[in-house]
């Protein structure tokens, strides 16, 4: 097997604010293969987004990127000294003296990385797009930088790439504005946007979050095409579960900056092996699944600043046990069978050894509120 | 619809705010307590001089046909003749106006050819020294009064230093043999930038502090917004985000500003005027309230208004040009 | 005059404080992960700004300030008051009795004019402890000329800052919850009042009412209605648009109510930012028209008319002039930073400044 396209490990983004600091990414480890489309999943909350700013080293202060290493066809983007995870305070993550020296230079990653090889779309298509300036020209702006083109070819390629990601009248819209087109058509061009620059990487972040179910479909029957056609590889952060069956390959699930669940999609669904993504699929309508069953996630999540210890699912968790308070289990193959299916509960005793199995069930969200005999049984115990 | 008919919808717009202008400033007018034909003439006139005199100003008739006289008169440019001055309020108008509009403009090119880039950099350093001195400036700024900064400056650059000239304002368009010292026009371009620097930094603070003000949280605002972020993230330098991405955003409050600090300005230069007794329409309109000149006053007070009608319109039309989401078409 | 549709409603001060509060996609790159716990109401607002140095710094200099005007209007209004009973003008009751008790007259003329402050020397003496700052043209005290000068100071803008408010509230809730007609012709007469020139429309009522501090107070304040009923209208329009304002009114509530309950209190906020800033402002409009002749007649002090006096001392006593425009720069600064700290404290998104 080749090396992947992207390799993350151990990244970890923390947030300095007034109130204490947010470890919003936690020690993160995945892979993109060349290709792909994988999937990022979690609740608002969990990280996902700042995962994604942090591959590009995007984030902004008070955020910092504070451990770890990425990995993008053999070029180290973050990396850092050995026993100086924690080095240089105050500058942003821009200051070089942070990084290790094989690290590319803040030049170096504005220059060669950022559009050029990975792309990002946002959330938002109504805020991701300068309304002072036409759509067109934004669009030929990026890709004149990114692949070196001059300005009427800039121009050409832009239009053949609004016509591609079904703008009608392309040539017309083109010196449109952004606030005349809707909100579908909007993250069409910022589709487009991503892929004129024929990144070999693209970081979707939420983009179909905003739009109405119908355009949803739509982007991401273009997604699919468009990636199919080119080749290219997705980043693809969601909270929608149907999204990532719909477009996903692979599936990392987070929660509170870790992750939880690592499978192939079809794994993930059938062979559901984290109780946080059991609860994910639970609170999403399934074809399969009568309506009645629809259970949304016990409790909220946690806030990041002072994560529970143990298993940070814990205080949701139906499988709690007193375990769980105590150990937070890492990201571990469930098998040898050669699938890459990896989960971090220790309910999977044969892997973890901890004694789940003789622990007892603990009160949390998940079982309180619902059946108050079973509690008290429970913590009678 | 394009940016001509766009303006002149505007301009035709702001007819009903010059109506109202002209008749607040006309009851006013003739709320003024005092008999202005008594200042004329003195204390003990006879009746029919008095009479004469009220027939000639058309004081004998009611406050309505003089209301209607006035409108008629206003659109055929007279603006009435000044009590105290016996010639027409227009003619008084067009010998004071031009320093005015002079002393205004050049506050306000001074204002925004500091403020802007302070703004910015202030925005760009956030929290750096340069960031702290431009927020303290600007906060001096908006709370000095003009006419303090002006005697304060007269103090040191006219009596200690002897730098400036304090008075006698030349104007650049004068010609050079009406001054002694210059024989070519460059020679009055710089006699009069020479004294028109103290009264348009005194006059310009106000409008510099508040526009810095505002560049610096609108830049703050705009280099937050998920445009900015995508240009970072497609690789555009920061030297190009401040300058194109973010800038021509962040000026939209910046204009809105500008046209708002007009009505500042034209109060301050009324001030202004008087510190370095300049002949202007500030000094004018506090003469003719001192003499009860109620003509000239209403003469001061309807042009003050017509130039701060343009002054908006002109900045309603530049926001319009960098915003494209203003439309031109329907109001609102 | 209707201006150009994205057009700020309000004036420069509280200019980044938009009517988007839940823009998505703003908070990207931020923590995720911890729930924004509620920034808004009275509380936090306090304690947000009792944590900013800087805006209890202004505090202080506004509270001292407003204690000297109310010490000032006790003495000069109260005690010439009294003055009127027979009792205690027997005991010598007069205005100024306080300062002329313990200490110095602000309008007697008993020095030498001129006079440097203490430790300093010009062509008229030497500067004494008895009057710490130096004396005016005519020989009175200038600190208690200052002292006496912040009870004009100090009430001009604040009443004056109230009409205005009142007057801009009622205009403006009332515009902008109607809109449509009225909110046009409302807002047309708002717009007119606005074009003719604060200073030049205060110079007018002065005109017609004569030169009197009423009169300057009350031109300031209407002057000022434009600002707030511009700010008001422009809240009213996003909350007129709420859920919970349309339940009330499909519920049946009375317009009336639903301004009172609804609006007012949601607005509350901009609006005390603003008034805070335009106190300040107020203070050196009516400084200005002192300036001119137009405020406080003498012999009562102000600020403004002090530095006019001064004008054609500057060059014998330069304190003279210096001290008056101190007064005013840090009262005036004490407002603006504490209106800044208030706005910051208001707007969650402009924190960590």
């Amino acid at each position: 097997m080749t090396a992947p396209l992207l390799e993350v490990e151990n990244l970890r983004t923390r947030f300095h604010t007034p109130d204490g600091v947010v470890r919003a990414v936690d020690g993160i480890s995945f892979t993109v293969r060349e290709g792909e489309i994988v999937g990022l999943v979690g609740e608002s909350g969990a990280g996902k987004s700042v995962a994604g700013a942090s591959l590009l080293r995007l984030v902004e202060d008070p955020g910092r990127i504070v451990g770890g290493e990425v990995t993008f066809k053999g070029e180290t983007l973050v990396g850092f000294p050995d026993g100086r995870a924690e080095a240089g305070d105050g500058s942003g993550d821009d200051a070089d003296d942070r990084w290790r020296d094989d690290v590319l230079s803040a030049e170096a990653i504005r220059r060669r990385i950022r559009g050029r090889e990975i792309a990002i779309i946002f959330q938002d298509p109504m805020e991701s797009l300068n309304p002072v300036f036409t759509v067109g020209g934004q669009l030929r702006e990026f890709i004149e930088l990114n692949r070196g083109l001059t300005q009427g070819r800039a121009r050409e390629l832009a239009v053949d790439m609004l016509r591609e990601v079904g703008i009608p009248e392309a040539e017309d819209r083109y010196d449109d504005y952004p606030h005349e087109f809707s909100g579908g058509m909007r993250q069409r061009v910022l589709i487009a946007m991503a892929l004129a620059c024929e990144p070999s990487l693209v970081i979707a972040d939420e983009p179909t979050t905003a739009l109405d179910v119908t355009v949803e479909g739509q982007i991401l029957e273009l997604v699919a095409d468009l990636q199919a056609k080119y080749d290219t590889s997705f980043l693809w952060i969601t909270h929608d579960m149907g999204v990532v069956a719909e477009i996903c390959d692979r599936v990392n699930v987070m929660y509170l900056g870790e992750i939880v669940e690592q499978a192939d999609v079809d794994d993930l669904f059938y062979d559901t092996s984290h109780p946080y993504t059991e609860a994910l699929l639970d609170s999403i309508p399934r074809p399969d699944r009568p309506v009645d069953e629809l259970d949304p996630i016990a409790g909220i999540m946690p806030e990041a600043i002072e994560p529970p210890d143990g298993c940070r699912f814990h205080t949701r968790c139906p499988d709690a046990r007193a375990v769980c308070t105590e150990i937070n289990p890492d990201c571990r193959p469930l098998d040898d069978a050669g699938r890459p299916h990896r989960a971090a509960c220790l309910k999977h005793e044969s892997v973890f050894g901890a004694g789940y199995r003789e622990s007892d069930p603990i009160e949390n969200e998940a079982a309180g509120g619902f059946d108050v005999g079973r509690t008290e049984e429970g913590t009678d115990d | 619809m394009n940016i001509y008919r766009y303006a002149l919808r505007r301009l035709l717009q702001a007819v009903p705010v010059v109506l109202g202008i002209v008749t607040i400033t006309f009851l006013l007018s003739n709320a003024i307590p005092g008999d202005p034909v008594q200042i004329m003439l003195g204390p003990s006139p006879s009746q029919a001089e008095v009479e004469a005199i009220r027939a000639r100003y058309g004081l004998d008739q009611p406050l309505y046909v003089r209301y209607v006289n006035y409108l008629a008169g206003l659109l055929q440019g007279d603006l009435g003749r000044s009590i105290y001055y016996g010639v027409p309020v227009l003619q008084k108008i067009q010998e004071r106006l031009p320093a005015t509009l002079l002393l205004i403009v050049s506050s306000f090119g001074f204002a925004i050819a500091t403020a802007v880039p302070l703004g910015v950099v202030s925005a760009k350093r956030r929290n750096d020294p340069t960031d702290h001195v431009a927020r303290v400036v600007s906060l001096v700024g908006v709370s000095t009064p003009s006419f303090w900064i002006g005697l304060m400056m007269i103090l040191v650059f006219v009596y200690h230093l002897g730098w400036f000239p304090a008075t006698n304002l030349v104007m650049p368009w004068a010609p050079p043999s009406a001054l002694p010292a210059a024989e070519t026009r460059v020679d009055v371009l710089l006699a009069s930038a020479h004294h028109l620097f103290l009264p348009t930094v005194s006059l310009g603070t106000l409008q510099m502090a508040a526009i810095t003000r505002i560049e610096r949280s609108a830049m703050l605002e705009t280099l937050s917004e998920e445009y900015v972020r995508l240009a970072r993230a497609y690789g555009v330098s920061e030297r190009t985000i401040l300058r194109k991405h973010a800038f021509r955003n962040a000026q939209l409050p910046v204009i809105t500003i500008l046209g708002l600090q007009i009505t500042t300005a034209i109060g301050g230069a009324v001030l202004t005027e008087t510190v370095f007794q300049i002949n202007g329409m500030g000094t004018l309109i506090v003469d003719s309230i001192a003499r009860l000149d109620y003509p000239t006053i209403m003469g001061t007070t309807v042009v003050y208004g017509l130039v701060f009608v343009l002054g908006v319109v002109v900045t309603d039309i530049s926001y319009a040009y960098v915003d494209p989401r203003v439309t031109y078409g329907e109001a609102e | 005059m209707t201006v150009a549709t994205r057009r700020s409603e309000t004036d420069d001060v509280v200019e980044s404080t938009p009517e988007e509060p839940g823009r998505s996609g703003r908070t990207e790159g931020r923590p995720e992960g911890r729930e924004i716990e509620a920034r808004v109401g009275w509380r936090y607002t306090l304690r947000e700004v009792g944590r900013d140095p800087t805006a209890m710094a202004g505090l202080l200099v506004v509270g001292v300030m407003t204690a000297m005007a109310v010490f000032a209007t006790v003495d000069a209004v109260v005690f010439a008051s009294l003055a009127r009973f027979e009792v205690f003008a027997r005991v010598g009751v007069r205005q100024y009795w306080i300062a002329e008790t313990l200490w110095v007259s602000p309008i007697a003329e008993p020095s030498p004019r001129l006079l440097p402050p203490v430790g300093m020397e010009n062509q008229f003496g030497r500067g004494t402890w008895a009057h710490p700052l130096g004396t005016d043209d005519r020989g009175r005290d200038i600190l208690a000329r200052i002292v006496y000068g912040s009870r004009i100071a100090i009430q001009v803008g604040i009443v004056s800052t109230l009409l205005g408010l009142v007057g801009g509230v009622l205009v403006g809730a009332v515009a902008g919850y109607y809109g449509d007609l009225v909110d046009d012709a409302l807002m047309r007469a708002v717009e007119t009042l606005y074009a003719i020139p604060f200073l030049v429309l205060v110079l007018a009522v002065m005109a017609a009412f004569g030169r009197n501090l009423t009169f300057a107070i009350l031109g300031v304040g209407i002057a000022s209605i434009p600002t707030f009923a511009r700010l008001i209208r422009s809240r009213v329009l996003s909350v007129r648009e709420a859920d919970y304002v349309e339940a009330a009114r499909a519920a049946g509530v009375r317009d009336r109510n639903i301004i009172r309950r609804h609006v007012v209190p949601n607005s509350f906020a901009p609006v005390l930012v603003q008034a805070t800033l335009q106190v300040g402002y107020s203070i050196i409009v009516v400084a200005g028209l002192s300036f001119l002749g137009f405020g406080a007649q003498p012999p009562t002090p102000s600020w403004g008319q002090m530095l006019s006096v001064s004008k054609d001392y500057m060059i014998q006593n330069v304190w003279f002039s210096i001290w008056p425009g101190l007064a005013i720069l840090v009262t005036v600064v004490g407002f603006n930073v504490f209106g800044d700290g208030l706005r910051d404290a208001l707007d969650p998104r402009l924190q960590n400044e």
